[in-house]
């Protein structure tokens, strides 16, 4: 599945991208993340919620993150597995100045399996999109709160 | 005593309503999960996510450490018990070794890898989710045609090719019939993957008896007597200490025509906790696990004159076999290869099959098995070339078929059909929907811009498998009649009915024959301890193979009963009738009641007979039974959605006699739904990863009552010579005769926009698209 789109954050790039490599704040915007620990260079361990349609279950995961460009792109990989299935994704992040704030568009693959694809086919698109919104969302808010 | 004697009304050919159903329509009916033992465990099956990966490791601990678990087996416990069975054989097969539970590596989305027994059903969930596997994923292949291409990922890495088989028939001679003709059409056919869906699922209970060394096994099956042979080898067990008993059987459509991992892991699990235990079935596990039908990607090629005389068929059949080979996996392709010429009378056919493996549940028996696919093509392909030669359907039909003087008729594939006469079905069908005036109808709302389509199928299947020669298993079938002291008869069928509604037609059969009270009759089956071996019920077969086993047992009886009343009424010069063996000379008659009463008194014996009532017929058919009909479907297509709504469904069947119409009519629905659920909605569809996407009934539509047309039933009636009910079959009929009419009768709407084919299933978005792109 091809997950593409971008969101405008009220932050110059330099801000967005040096949040989006700080574990702390990762483990606050990516939605239902319970702890992100680190296991190595740039290389974290993930607990979260996952919850799409009426399924909903722990999962447990690694993020990493690579080709960093700072401040303009980078690239993000995320694996975890659960009750409910399994979700493997790789995307590029591109950081670029808008408006006095940030574009960051996203572009990646993603691959979902186990019951979460056999039941919840019809909602993974839907709920890939509502995470990544929040994600920006919180990203928002944190750096506002942080201010 | 009473002489006069009133011939009670006969039951067969009346409209007897079905003594199964006041069960089944009050929920006291006994299925699997229903029935509860002492001391009972649950079983929860862990499956792979994934549909390749190897296994690194398993670790078990957290989940038989968690409260309630009793036991928990992987792969490594069970590798003695033997391979989940194939009963299918073709030359130079091959066979991937199919392990009841995973060894160190999956194949498929479902494939279960271990077995958590708990003392209770929520507790063996959770402690399932426990297991860790560490999984190795590799690359999967769901696309037949992409598992044929270069460099696709090994389903088995023995195999890389993906190829199970290959399989070829031919008969007369194709290059000629090629050279010769006029005109030569062209075109892929598939018949899409679809998910059998019985209201019940499967669910096994597995009851050990160490101190009579008896298993017995309770499990939603079509064939309970060909599961003991089979779950006995793969347990070691004799098969005389195994019990199967399906009890009531919620459908099966062919999924249940199976012997699958799970039976005989059940009875490996009871065996070893020595306690009884029992796995249902989710309905997610349901649609991943339980076999799948169809899976065709078909080229035909047919060759033909300009008047439309029909000189060759070329077929080339690529079957996904998904990644192991069930009960009959193989086989289920080469039905298609039987049944290519269909109804017409061509002797030049050839057939390319190639099986492929993909990384994807079994495909297997599904309603039609072979037959749908295989009419399928032949009817939208003589709707193809009645498009190119601009000839009317109905027509190029008619100058094809099999002429009625022609019976017995040889066909291209080996076959020999018994009996038929394929235009007074269609024929009937063109009167019932007013041929002539539809098409007058049509051509008017064509001007007004409206897609109204007019589509039709001619079909022919091959029912009552079979000559045990042609079967995998032995074709015959068996039954016991017995009539007790006070001369109540119970029929015991080996046919294992499971909705067909043979506790009322062979009662009928039996009813007739004995001249008793139908009331007065009991059909037991499905119990491996009770009924003497049988087949089971699948391919059409119950009433026209086990159906006659009942009536020869019958025959037998009724022989032996004249024996006792000529002895009690002291003459040779008697006749059986109306429950009664009457002298003819004084017309003093015994009734069955008392003749049966002196058979186990056995105060005094005829000459050379045994005491009692009871006689066994096991009966084999000389041939199979070839039914046929023609369904006639009148579609309306939305413009601006793309829906199609069916107008009018006509369908006149042949099946031979008809024993109770109201069974008939009940099947001929039933088939039709599920052909049109193809035709229009149903779709079992893997990403290219091998995840099943259509996992559940919100994302695989079955028909639901109200997406039913009224469906008009007719019927021509031209019995068999095979057996001496002249019953021909009707389980699959519907099924098979609907799809290629439904498709014909869209195509034929949407004609004016140029589209020549349809593929299945032929969804509102899929012609919305072909709409909208006409329009550009």
């Amino acid at each position: 599945m091809k997950i593409a789109g971008s969101y405008t954050v009220p932050f110059p790039p330099e801000r967005a991208y040096e949040m989006m490599q700080d574990p702390d704040v990762l483990a606050r915007s990516i939605p239902g993340c319970e702890s992100l620990e680190k296991i190595g260079e740039n290389e974290y361990r993930m607990k979260m919620k996952m919850v799409l349609a009426s399924l909903s279950g722990a999962f447990e995961g690694k993020v990493r993150l690579a080709d960093q460009k700072p401040p303009s792109s980078f690239r993000m990989v995320v694996e975890g597995s659960g009750k409910i299935g399994f979700v493997k994704g790789d995307g590029l992040l591109t950081l670029t100045p808008k408006d006095g704030g940030t574009e960051v568009a996203y572009d990646g693959d993603a691959q979902v399996g186990g019951t979460m694809a056999a039941v919840g086919q019809r909602l993974i698109d839907a709920t890939a999109k509502m995470m990544i919104k929040r994600f920006f969302e919180n990203l928002r808010s944190v750096e506002v709160s942080s201010r | 005593m009473a002489t006069t004697i009133t011939k009670p009304e006969t039951l067969v050919g009346k409209r007897i309503r079905r003594r199964e159903d006041p069960r089944l329509i009050t929920g006291t009916a006994t299925y699997v999960d229903d029935i509860k033992m002492p001391g009972m465990h649950y079983a929860t099956i862990v499956r792979s996510p994934h549909a390749a990966a190897r296994i690194r490791s398993i670790n078990t601990k957290k989940a038989a450490a968690h409260k309630g678990v009793i036991a928990v087996f992987t792969g490594k416990d069970t590798q003695k018990v033997g391979p989940v069975p194939c009963g299918a054989s073709l030359p130079g097969l091959r066979v991937p070794h199919h392990h009841i539970l995973a060894m160190d590596r999956v194949y498929f989305a479902g494939h279960p890898v271990a077995v958590v027994v708990a003392t209770d059903r929520y507790v063996a969930a959770d402690a399932a989710d426990l297991i860790e596997v560490d999984w190795d994923v590799l690359p999967a292949v769901a696309d037949p045609e992409k598992a044929l291409a270069k460099g696709a990922p090994a389903v088995h890495p023995e195999w890389p090719d993906n190829v199970a088989f290959n399989y070829h028939q031919e008969g007369g001679n194709v290059e000629k019939a090629f050279s010769e003709a006029d005109v030569v059409v062209k075109q892929r056919i598939t018949s899409q993957r679809l998910i059998p869906t019985a209201m019940e699922t499967r669910g096994v209970v597995a009851d050990w008896r160490p101190a009579d060394r008896q298993l017995n096994l309770y499990s939603s099956t079509q064939i309970p007597h060909l599961m003991r042979t089979l779950v006995a080898q793969m347990l070691g067990l004799e098969e005389n200490r195994l019990r199967v008993v399906a009890p009531e059987v919620g459908g099966g459509f062919g999924s249940k025509l199976n012997v699958y991992a799970e039976e005989a892991l059940m009875g490996f699990v009871a065996m070893k906790i020595q306690q009884p235990v029992k796995w249902i079935e989710s309905r997610r596990e349901n649609f991943l696990c339980t076999i799948h039908g169809r899976g065709h990607v078909d080229h035909y090629e047919v060759a033909a004159k300009r008047d439309g005389t029909i000189l060759g068929i070329k077929l080339h059949i690529i079957q996904d076999l998904g990644a192991y080979h069930q009960l009959l996996t193989p086989a289920i392709p080469t039905l298609s290869v039987l049944m290519m010429p269909g109804l017409y009378k061509t002797q030049n056919v050839r057939a390319d099959i190639v099986g492929v493996f993909t990384n994807c549940v079994p495909t297997d028996a599904y309603r039609g098995a072979g037959r749908p696919e295989a009419t399928h093509g032949i009817e939208r392909m003589v709707d193809v070339l009645a498009a190119e030669l601009k000839m009317d359907p109905a027509e190029i039909r008619l100058k094809n078929f099999v002429t009625k003087e022609q019976f017995p008729f040889p066909t291209a594939t080996g076959l020999t059909y018994d009996s038929g006469d394929y235009a007074a079905p269609l024929k009937k069908a063109l009167d019932i929907v007013d041929y002539q005036n539809l098409r007058n109808e049509q051509a008017q709302a064509r001007k007004q811009g409206k897609l109204m389509g007019i589509g039709m199928s001619t079909y022919g299947e091959i029912c009552a498998f079979g000559p045990s020669p042609a079967t995998p298993a032995g074709g015959w079938e068996s039954a016991t009649v017995k009539i007790d002291p006070t001369g109540k008869v119970t029929v015991m069928t080996g046919a294992s009915p499971h909705g067909q509604g043979e506790e009322t037609t062979f009662a009928q059969i039996a009813a007739d024959e004995l001249g008793v009270n139908i009331d007065d009759i009991l059909v037991l089956h499905g119990d491996t301890a009770v009924v003497q071996y049988g087949i089971g019920t699948f391919g059409s077969r119950s009433t026209a193979v086990g159906g006659t086993a009942v009536y020869f047992a019958l025959q037998d009886l009724k022989a032996k009963i004249k024996k006792f009343g000529a002895m009690l009424l002291g003459s040779d010069d008697v006749s059986f009738s109306g429950g009664q063996v009457i002298c003819n000379k004084t017309g003093k008659s015994k009734s069955i009641q008392e003749i049966a009463a002196a058979s186990y008194r056995a105060m005094k014996l005829p000459p050379n007979t045994e005491p009692g009532l009871i006689s066994t017929h096991f009966w084999e058919p000389p041939n199979f039974t070839f039914p046929f009909g023609a369904h006639i479907v009148v579609t309306d297509v939305d413009r601006d959605t793309g829906a199609v709504a069916v107008r009018r469904y006509v369908a006149v069947d042949d099946c031979g006699n008809i024993l109770n119409p109201l069974i008939v009519d009940g099947q001929i629905h039933g088939g039709v739904a599920q052909g049109l659920g193809q035709a229009l909605w149903e779709q079992a569809v893997y990403d290219d990863n091998g995840q099943l996407v259509t996992g559940e009934l919100m994302d695989y539509a079955v028909p639901k009552a109200h997406m039913m047309p009224r469906i008009e039933s007719d019927h021509t009636t031209t019995p068999t010579s095979v057996n001496p009910l002249g019953v021909k079959g009707v389980g699959e009929a519907g099924t098979i005769g609907c799809s290629p009419a439904v498709v014909n009768s869209v195509v034929d709407a949407l004609a004016p926009l140029g589209v020549k084919h349809l593929d299945m299933p032929m969804t509102p978005e899929t012609i919305w698209k072909l709409i909208a792109r006409s329009k550009s």
